[in-house]
């Protein structure tokens, strides 16, 4: 029995000694208030500096002071348009549709624009690539990041912009008289418009060229793709076509090759007429696509090479594969399965290697996978690595006179950044199209500055034919221009960027279609016709060799990125720090993830200190030829061993003091994988890790439910998915027959319930940040996450687990004792993971409400529970009563307050705020409000139409972001509603429902295809 | 910050003091008092009936003819229960407005009741009504006004120029025959090669006037003839206008009496009288006294009724929405549609006041026709206007108007005016009171919880024609036994629905 699985958040739970675990389990609020401090000595208190006398006069006082200071109320001015723009009605949002393009993310958005302040990103279904990631739903707290410079920038000076183009035209003229050479380096930006201005400034001055770079880099997939099909592109995966998936390294979940691939992943993961898609993942490190996969075989760099190899020789070559070892062994059962699939397999690799990646478009190839698209091909992540070489050798042999940058930070991002800083010396004339003074800008002679996608016009082709369109959606905020605009400016044009677009548009994209129609839509699609794709002779033996003969080294180091901070440029964002990371759950870090054996080999722990923090051991990690000092060291389960990875994107010297946080990993990156060797260092890292915070009293075996498609197919419900029985009179009843309770009539009106389908959650956390945004979460700090005093109303809880079960404990007679924890493999070895997204369960019973003496929160007749701030006294009692543990308390004033110096401290990131959500005062507790700002908005337009509410209308923030439709909402007393037809699906459970609480949350139990023939 | 006719807390304890010794005296009026009557007319009736006319209910302007006092007090308190008695005439009123039922007004006393039928029938004493300003003009001019006002006054003035020229004394300079050739079509006449016609049409830059055809030759001797005669001034300063000076909760001077006459017992029993019973019994007095007062001030925190501050513009409700009947929807555009109501920009005010620069209006001693005038001149200084040359001042640096917000909920508690307006079809004044009355506005409701939730107990959803109530509406009508649903009863009283 599946369900019967032990599930672990944390290896401290392994540990038959630990009391940590036991004191977590029993106390919502693990430190008691700091009295002792002050009344446990009796000779410091008679000491102190506040005699009782004191005491009694600042109370006398401040109570005066306070009654008297309420007797006037504060002049409020109320300051109306002088000329009200026609599309602004003050309380009511707009909504633009645009489209994010930073190099790294790429997608569809429509942005919440409220009295002309962008304050949420939504995805804009509509489009093809309306998708949005954790990334995408922060970047617009990036518009008030208060780094952002406030104007341009000459020679490290505040200027303007008549001096920045009088003195960079003077250097242009000189260059293009002597014909000196220009490059421009940028992200990817995929605009047609940016090409075709950077072409049009070759026509004036003559000898430029464009490279592009990308920080996290796609250039493996991009030269084998040009090898085999003459063009340098990425091909576009439709996973949902896919019965078996082999990923060798491939985090397609997370951000691969540009990422968005998840939705149609999830498409396919829901058992439907008892088929489901099969994943089956190879890879050193625990990524996203590996936790979430059916099958994860543990394999480290150099094997997955290997694997690549055998994958190849057996599918396209047709060799036999041997099983002398356990990656082998799953390699052969894998090569099985996708024989038997066909066309209906696909196989895809995240080896940043270019043998690698050709071996993965022939095997394609060869089983002529429907999933894979070579044809309609992405622009996303299209940096040259050879071309950036070359251009560092060139700056530092002086054979560059001007370098404009663009959307890039090649000083931080560059394994050989400081080459190309000594490089940039060299150039004569370096202009850096920056929005904040980062390590590059600083290097540039100018910087003209430019504002964020929120302010700008643009333009974008995320895959072939699929154009979109950026809009402002704000009056810029500072004194910024246009990297498009200064383009124009400077070949000589006395356009507005915005006319050119609309002409270059007008005239090769929109065919005679509509310029406000595309701009209103956001996207618009051109069809590409039939397209000719040759397939080129390529030496594919020699590929399979190289591979076979991948070097064996004691430890391997690889570089990853993290689904909060992805390549580093939204490092500002203290939204991306504070989110943990779905899975070593610790947040504002960096780390070296090394497994249990290598671990201790190394003499290197991690443990968890009294107050269920943890701790870990520093390391120095000598690879590449850098030495990277004093990085924290994470134990994490699954890890390879052999093998070790460290996150790219933290470690930025140009933040604030508070987001200075980790290491920075480039210096590590740029190839496959390094030869590393690792010592351990002094000191000890404390870590801001929430895995053991907000345990469940021990319930952890109960609160989650999965089972494989074997059994979800053949065996009846109840042995899947049983509902709990009580014993009433002596009889077993179920649930409904027995409770403590009145019922509340709740089949009037409307009543809202949340459906997750854990089968197609892929913990991506876009759902964390977009309740972060919509409800004006406060953000703590790493130390208050430490303590456990994270704000998040939502969290994705990660379970740890192996294919011991309680049964087999049992008969096997170890149940209950070490050993049955010890059998269920050391946690280093292969554990299972499962996610559970959990935020407040809107009990229709709900144990917070009996609690509460001021009557704080309360029940709604349409099944939210509701928290009113004003009434809370802050007793904690709700929390401690929650068998759920999503309430969070306000331990401390989060806006305004220096001591939490993040957005809410300046003016600037406050303009993010929620104008419908209040900001939670210091001493209440809030939660999970099932976004009643949404649903009463929702339901006062349909009255104000005179209508009924139409399915699919009511949203929260999560169900909203979620890419894969795992979360869905509505109203379950309307009997045609999508959620009230999934609260009778076979799969559907809710948490702990033994308890009684009867929530209004409820789960579609995880389905895992673990069917090896 | 200043403020104009704030009740402090001085007042306010006076106020609370008088209030006790009318209770202890029972100085109660025997007779229907006209001022509290309309408070009450204007906080439970006006949003379904007017004095002089049909809106949701009958106009009830001398309704006391019509029927007796006995009937009226047991109508309003519970007409329902009239009916059910069997009384011909309540069954026909409810047959005539649709089976529609009055809300029933049982907390309204029998004297409250009285107040209001006292406002019914008009003002109670000769009122310092505008007679002096009518004046017996030729019906004529009369008439010409009216259509000068409909078709004129957009681009003409009597006195000076607007858009066009000023029209006063026009039949002076042109004769009848061609007047009313060009106001009918003056295109027409250019085209006749009429020379006055090409001159006047190229002095005012070659914009043609709108022709008027459908002006009859009698309508435009009426308008003429008022162009002759023009306004009338005003013929003085209307006495009793001042509302503006008077505190709005008047402290009878008795209460002066009384309390000095209290006050000096008290002092006389403490320093003079050696009677110790009477000095406990003053204490007790005393301390009973200072507690009440103390705990009404204490309970007043933070409630800002009657919050009259002084805006930076004198801007007057009584003048737009009183004299005036603007719908207040019309500067207020975004209450049908948003949470706020929506302080109008500029360029609304700009509608009306790019053709009104003077006021000629009825005045007061303290506000004559050139504060008036200055104040018209504030809205010109914020978005750069130039009433000599009519036209808006190239490059101005518009300022915007700081006004000084006058309802301030507190952060925690969520308004939707579309809700309320739009949704709910409740009356402006219901919540802000007479506000066409207010010469500057004040808050007239205490925006208390306990205000709120009284009115969402007592208020009827109106769920005709909304499909968006149909359903629940039947299913709750079923479940509570009623024909009406209150807001209460829909959810109305839920923590969550206003604080989140």
């Amino acid at each position: 029995m599946a369900s019967n699985k032990k599930y672990w958040k944390s290896v401290e739970e392994l540990n038959q000694n630990s009391s940590i675990v036991e004191k977590l389990q029993k106390s919502e609020f693990i430190e008691d208030l700091p009295t002792d401090k002050f009344l446990g000595d009796k000779e410091s208190l008679s000491n102190s500096d506040t005699s009782r006398r004191d005491f009694l006069k600042y109370v006398g006082f401040s109570t005066a002071v306070a009654s008297l200071a309420a007797c006037e109320g504060p002049v409020i001015n109320s300051i109306p348009y002088v000329v009200k723009p026609d599309d602004v009605i003050p309380g009511i949002p707009d909504f633009y549709a645009s489209a994010i393009a930073d190099g790294f993310d790429f997608a569809n958005v429509l942005v919440k624009v409220r009295e002309g302040r962008p304050i949420k990103i939504e995805p804009n279904k509509e489009a093809a690539n309306g998708f949005t990631n954790a990334r995408v739903q922060a970047s617009v707290l990036s518009l008030y990041d208060n780094n952002r410079l406030r104007g341009p920038i000459v020679k490290g000076e505040e200027s303007d912009w008549t001096t920045l183009d009088k003195e960079v035209a003077g250097q242009l003229a000189e260059i293009k008289a002597k014909g000196g050479r220009i490059v421009f380096l940028t992200g990817t930006t995929a605009s047609p418009s940016i090409n075709a201005l950077i072409s049009s400034f070759n026509e004036t001055y003559g000898n430029v060229d464009h490279v592009v770079y990308d920080a996290v880099s796609e250039d493996a997939a991009l030269n084998a793709f040009e090898k085999m099909y003459g063009h340098r592109a990425l091909p576009d995966y439709h996973f949902d076509k896919a019965e078996v998936i082999v990923s060798v390294a491939a985090d397609f979940l997370g951000d691969w090759q540009g990422g968005n691939f998840s939705a149609g992943y999830a498409a396919g993961r829901k058992p439907k007429n008892g088929k489901m898609s099969r994943l089956i993942q190879f890879e050193s490190n625990m990524s996203l696509t590996g936790a979430n996969a059916d099958k994860r075989v543990i394999a480290k760099p150099s094997e997955q090479m290997k694997v690549m190899q055998m994958l190849y020789a057996s599918i396209v070559e047709g060799k036999s594969v041997g099983n002398a070892t356990p990656v082998e062994d799953a390699v052969q059962k894998a090569l099985a399965q996708i024989k038997k699939a066909g066309n209906n397999a696909v196989v895809v690799t995240g080896i940043q290697d270019e043998n690698a990646q050709l071996l993965a478009l022939a095997i394609n190839h060869a089983l002529q996978s429907q999933a894979i698209d070579v044809v309609s091909t992405k622009n996303v992540r299209m940096g040259d690595a050879a071309k950036v070489d070359q251009l560092v050798k060139d700056m530092n042999s002086g054979a560059v006179s001007a370098l404009f940058l663009y959307n890039t930070n090649p000083a931080y991002t560059l394994p050989n950044g400081t080459a190309f800083a000594e490089g940039l010396k060299k150039v004569g004339l370096s202009v850096n199209f920056a929005s904040i003074m980062d390590q590059t800008a600083e290097l540039c002679q100018y910087v003209a500055t430019a504002p964020h996608y929120l302010e700008s016009w643009g333009d974008v082709e995320i895959k072939k034919g699929h154009y979109s369109l950026m809009q402002p959606t704000i009056h810029p905020l500072f004194n910024t221009r246009q990297f498009q605009d200064t383009l124009l400016k400077w070949t000589g044009s006395d356009q507005s960027y915005y006319d050119y677009l609309k002409g270059m548009w007008q005239t090769n994209i929109l065919g005679g279609k509509s310029w406000n129609k595309a701009l209103h839509d956001g996207s618009f699609k051109v069809g590409t016709g039939e397209l000719e794709l040759t397939l080129n002779e390529v030496n594919l033996a020699a590929a399979s060799a190289a591979l076979s003969n991948a070097s064996d080294s004691e430890m391997e180091l690889t570089v990853y990125v993290k689904t909060g901070l992805g390549d580093g440029q939204q490092a500002n964002n203290p939204w991306l720090q504070e989110l943990p990371d779905p899975i070593t759950r610790t947040s504002w870090d960096n780390y070296l993830l090394i497994s249990r054996i290598d671990a201790e080999r190394l003499g290197v722990k991690n443990w968890t200190v009294d107050n269920g923090a943890l701790n870990g051991d520093l390391v120095n990690v000598t690879a590449n030829g850098v030495t990277l000092n004093n990085i924290p060291a994470y134990i994490q389960p699954g890890q390879a061993p052999g093998s070790v990875s460290i996150a790219l994107g933290y470690g930025r010297t140009d933040l604030k003091n508070d987001m200075k946080v980790g290491v920075n990993a480039y210096p590590l990156a740029g190839a496959a994988y390094h030869e590393v060797s690792i010592q351990k260092a002094e000191g000890v890292h404390e870590f801001a890790c929430v895995q053991l915070q907000h345990t469940i009293m021990g319930r952890e075996e109960e609160i989650l439910k999965e089972t494989t498609l074997e059994d979800f197919v053949n065996k009846p419900k109840e042995e899947w998915n049983h509902a709990p029985v009580f014993s009433l009179d002596h009889q077993e009843v179920t649930q409904d027959k027995v409770d403590l309770w009145e019922p509340f009539d709740d089949t009037i009106g409307t009543k809202f319930n949340l459906s997750i389908d854990l089968a197609t959650c892929t913990a991506c956390a876009a759902c964390i940040v977009a309740c972060h945004a919509e409800n004006n979460v406060p953000v703590v700090g790493k130390h208050e996450i430490r303590v456990s005093r994270d704000m998040h109303w939502l969290r994705v809880d990660r379970y740890y687990s192996s294919d011991m079960t309680v049964e087999r404990g049992k008969e096997e007679g170890i149940f209950g004792s070490g050993d049955f924890f010890n059998a269920q493999t050391h946690p280093s070895d292969a554990p299972e993971v499962s996610f559970q997204p959990v935020m407040c369960q809107h009990c229709n019973h709900a144990p917070c409400e009996t609690v509460c003496p001021v009557a704080a929160t309360s029940h709604g007749r349409q099944g939210q529970n509701q928290m009113a701030y004003n009434r809370c006294i802050g007793t904690r009692y709700c929390a401690n009563n929650c068998p759920y543990r999503v309430r969070r308390f306000n331990w401390f004033k989060y806006a305004n307050n220096n001591e939490f110096d993040f957005n809410m401290n300046n003016e600037l990131g406050r303009m993010v705020l929620n104008p419908d959500v209040v900001v939670r005062s210091r001493g209440v507790m809030e939660k999970c409000s099932f976004c009643i700002q949404k649903t009463q908005l929702t339901i006062l337009n349909a009255k104000k139409e005179g209508r009924a509410v139409a399915d699919g209308e009511f949203e929260t923030a999560c169900s909203s972001a979620c890419p894969n439709g795992s979360l869905v909402f509505g109203d379950v007393n309307d009997k045609e509603s999508e959620v009230a037809h999934l609260s009778e699906d076979d799969r559907t459970f809710k948490l702990l429902d033994f308890v009684g609480t009867k929530p209004n949350v409820f789960y579609q139990l995880k389905v895992k295809n673990t069917n090896e023939a | 910050m200043k403020v104009l006719l704030q009740s402090n807390s001085l007042k306010k304890i006076l106020a609370s003091l008088s209030f006790l010794f009318l209770l202890s005296f029972s100085i109660s009026a025997q007779e229907g008092d006209y001022a509290n009557g309309k408070k009450l007319f204007n906080a439970n009736c006006a949003a379904c009936h007017k004095l002089d006319k049909k809106l949701i209910g009958p106009a009830l302007g001398g309704v006391t003819d019509r029927r007796d006092n006995e009937w009226l007090q047991a109508w309003i308190k519970d007409n329902n229960a009239l009916r059910a008695s069997g009384d011909q005439d309540a069954i026909d009123i409810f047959n005539e407005y649709n089976g529609m039922p009055m809300t029933a007004y049982p907390q309204l006393s029998e004297q409250d009741i009285n107040d209001i039928l006292v406002y019914t029938n008009g003002e109670p004493e000769e009122a310092p009504a505008t007679a002096a300003l009518t004046q017996e003009v030729d019906p004529k001019v009369a008439e010409g006004k009216k259509l000068y006002q409909v078709h004129c006054a957009s681009c003409h003035k009597l006195d000076k120029k607007l858009i066009g020229p000023a029209l006063g004394n026009v039949a002076d300079r042109r004769s009848m025959e061609w007047l009313k050739a060009w106001i009918k079509d003056n295109n027409a006449l250019r085209a006749s090669g009429d020379q006055d016609a090409i001159d006047i049409f190229n002095e005012y830059n070659g914009m043609p006037m709108t022709a008027f055809p459908q002006l009859s030759d009698e309508d435009i001797e009426a308008i003429i003839a008022y162009t002759s005669v023009g306004d009338v001034a005003p013929a003085a300063t209307v006495a009793g206008e001042e509302v503006i000076a008077q505190p709005r909760h008047p402290i009878p001077w008795m209460t002066y009496v009384v309390i000095l006459a209290i006050a000096g017992l008290v002092a006389w029993i403490y320093f003079v009288s050696d009677n110790g019973f009477l000095k406990i019994a003053a204490t007790i007095f005393v301390l009973i006294l200072v507690g009440y007062i103390g705990l009404n001030a204490l309970m007043d925190l933070g409630i800002d009724q009657d919050y009259q501050p002084i805006q930076p513009i004198a801007f007057s409700h009584k003048i737009h929405a009183g004299d005036n009947k603007i719908d207040c929807q019309y500067c207020h555009s975004t209450a049908k549609h948003s949470k706020h109501s929506g302080i109008p920009s500029v360029n609304v005010c700009m509608n009306c006041h790019k053709s009104i620069a003077e006021y000629n209006g009825p005045v007061t001693s303290e506000r004559d026709k050139e504060f008036y005038d200055a104040e018209i001149q504030k809205i010109y200084d914020a978005i750069g206007w130039d009433p000599e040359n009519l036209a808006y001042i190239e490059g101005y640096e518009q300022k915007p108007i700081q006004w000084v917000r006058i309802h301030n909920l507190p952060d925690f508690a969520y308004f939707n005016h579309a809700q309320h307006v739009t949704a709910g079809g409740i009356a402006c004044q219901k919540c802000h009171g007479p506000v066409e009355e207010m010469e500057d506005m004040y808050q007239y409701s205490p925006l208390t919880m306990g205000w709120c939730i009284e009115c969402h107990r007592e208020t009827s959803v109106d769920l005709k024609g909304n499909d968006y109530y149909a359903k629940i509406h039947a299913q709750l009508a079923d479940k509570y036994g009623v024909e009406k649903v209150t807001i209460a009863q829909i959810g109305g009283l839920e923590c969550g629905k206003c604080h989140y």
